[in-house]
């Protein structure tokens, strides 16, 4: 039970990470690798701020604003400047490197001693039993809510300029409309999740250190394309849902590739085969499904 | 869908659920990346929980997992501990300990090892009293006998090069002692920092124009690429010290330096007392390795011409 819950939250907080990269990855088809660098960034201004005694709910809109301002970065160094999508990413992660070292001093920084959205004394006061409980209750409602107000966005006359700039450029500039213009705004979008998925993470782990951000952008890819090809026969989930399951999936296979107590030179290969396994199983899952109906 | 689900997780908690048999103590330990002096530390706790009578496969279970230097991992490692239910948690090195510290969440006593700084990394107050149920061994360097060795080797080196990951809140502790206690024994520091091990070569040659030797810290990323670092300093006919016995069997001149089996060993004997109930983790102060030793390697200090005063030559222990 507990190794279920710890999954739920680990899955929950890359869960809205993954839907940043949904919007970069998948709606604009913008390899954005300046990711791996924004996640940290949500980090380090949370870490900044908590060790400030500022209220840990602040740092939930600041970090997602700093993200913003990365991902409009990207965007502009792609967009005006003209520079390759690939590189714009890499030049925007490599500079905030540095730019997150500023920000939180040092390269690890601890909050133990430090109030937190899981940890305070709205949290305390709850009764023991549901306290276990409270991390994955406050991650889940910040999860559906984000992936709530994305459905909500992606609907509206914006959220469908978006939809179109990454299948057809050329259609957006038919109807008048500038598609670098609604690139950059996507970025700012997704970069903002990704930010807030550091903060999350920041507290949840209650330290900040600057190499938590390596590797971000694979596991949020992998938790995209999880999710969307394994729920791709469940058209009422809706992508935004599979990529929350196609998230939590993925850390409930490095769970078990763990688990399983093999040598440590092989977890990622465990990994690795374990989420092939799924997305073969899982379609051949939705086939049967489909023949039955 | 909905079953393979199922089948993930009930798998998942047999297992953990047949980790925890009865009539002796089961300890999950997480090393944080898979490296010389971390493996060393491993080896060492295991030999101080012997020495203590908890002996592997009789009467200790151990669960040993590596988080291949991945932040995540390293999360989800320590939350599988904790759900586990282990009865001691052991991390190895900074990350991984804060990590199990974490999802100790106070219930489980966790024991750290090869932290440089525990006080920055929040395991104890700056009185050097446990933040909670936590303790364990620093790897602190004894930078002030390294200095004094440095001097002792090299009477007329003036700059000493020091090179290091910015990423590594070890190396940088570490850095702001080595420029505090520089000037007391004549020495400039010149430090280049670095973030990927795929900038050591450039960072290197400018470093070594601008120094007359190098000495190394326990920084992780630095001793991946000690030998290209060796081969680097023996064309520029600049010798390197390193800070631990595995760097110096690799070909650095000197050590004044831990021997992390020892360190581990030391470790091992605190939880010992934790498991059987003998101390509680937060009654138990941290410690730092006591007495430094001096390790050389002849070979490479016949190289360099260098020869070592009787007072050096008499604590020294030879490593080839």
């Amino acid at each position: 039970m507990n190794l279920l819950l710890s999954v739920l939250e680990q899955g929950l907080i890359y869960a809205i990470l993954a839907l940043g990269v949904y919007i970069t990855f998948k709606i604009l088809d913008f390899p954005d690798m300046s990711v791996d660098s924004s996640f940290p960034l949500g980090a380090a201004v949370t870490a900044l701020m908590i060790q400030a005694g500022i209220s840990p709910l602040l740092t939930l809109p600041v970090s997602m604003l700093a993200g913003a301002a990365a991902g409009v970065l990207t965007g502009v160094i792609h967009v005006k400047l003209k520079v390759r999508d690939l590189l714009a990413g890499i030049i925007v992660m490599t500079a905030l490197y540095s730019v997150n070292l500023h920000i939180a001093g040092r390269a690890n920084v601890q909050l133990f001693s430090f109030s937190t959205i899981f940890k305070n004394e709205l949290v305390a006061s709850l009764p023991a039993a549901m306290q276990p409980y409270v991390p994955v209750i406050i991650l889940a409602i910040i999860a559906i809510a984000v992936k709530l107000l994305m459905d909500a966005y992606l609907a509206t006359r914006s959220g469908f300029l978006l939809r179109a700039t990454g299948d057809n450029a050329t259609l957006v500039a038919t109807l008048a409309k500038d598609a670098g213009k609604v690139k950059i705004l996507g970025l700012s979008i997704a970069n903002a999740l990704v930010a807030l998925s550091g903060c999350i993470m920041c507290q949840y782990q209650r330290y900040f250190d600057i190499s938590m951000g390596t590797g971000t952008l694979v596991l949020a890819v992998a938790s995209v394309i999880v999710g969307t090809q394994l729920l791709r026969g469940f058209r009422f989930l809706g992508a935004t849902t599979a990529v929350v399951l196609g998230s939590i999936l993925y850390k409930g296979c490095v769970a078990l590739a763990l688990s399983l107590g093999l040598s440590p030179f092989d977890l990622k290969l465990v990994t690795a085969v374990l989420l092939l396994v799924i997305i073969i199983f899982g379609g051949q899952g939705r086939k049967k499904v489909k023949r039955h109906a | 869908m909905k079953r393979i689900v199922s089948i993930i997780v009930s798998v998942a908690l047999i297992l953990t659920a047949a980790v925890a048999f009865a009539g002796s103590y089961t300890i999950g330990i997480g090393q944080f990346a898979q490296h010389g002096s971390l493996d060393n530390c491993y080896q060492g706790f295991i030999e101080g929980l012997a020495e203590a009578g908890i002996v592997e496969g009789e009467n200790l279970k151990v669960d040993l997992q590596n988080a291949q230097a991945d932040m995540g991992i390293a999360q989800q490692i320590a939350a599988q501990f904790a759900s586990s239910r282990v009865d001691l948690m052991v991390g190895i090195a900074t990350p991984m300990a804060q990590a199990c510290y974490n999802a100790a969440a106070g219930s489980i006593p966790t024991i750290f090892t090869a932290v440089t700084d525990p006080v920055a990394a929040g395991f104890a107050d700056a009185q050097g009293n446990a933040a909670g149920e936590v303790t364990g061994t620093s790897d602190a360097l004894p930078i002030k006998a390294q200095l004094e060795t440095i001097r002792a080797m090299l009477p007329d080196a003036k700059k000493v090069g020091i090179l290091y990951t910015t990423s590594e809140v070890n190396s940088i502790s570490a850095i702001e002692e080595y420029k505090q206690l520089a000037p007391d024994y004549g020495f400039e520091i010149v430090e280049s920092g670095i973030s990927t091990i795929a900038d050591i070569p450039l960072a290197l040659d400018a470093l070594l124009g601008k120094v007359d030797c190098l000495t190394n810290l326990t920084d992780n990323t630095v001793v991946s690429a000690l030998a290209l670092m060796l081969d680097k300093a023996n064309a520029a006919g600049k010798p390197v010290f390193g800070s631990e016995i595995e760097q110096v069997k690799l070909g650095c001149v000197a050590a004044e330096g831990l021997d992390y089996i020892a360190l581990g060993r030391q470790t091992g004997l605190m939880a010992a007392k934790v498991l059987k109930g003998e101390a509680k983790a937060s009654e138990i102060a941290y410690e730092i390795i006591t007495e430094p030793g001096l390790y050389v390697n002849p070979a490479v200090l016949e190289k360099f011409g260098i020869v070592l005063s009787d007072e050096l030559a008499a604590r020294a222990n030879e490593v080839q």
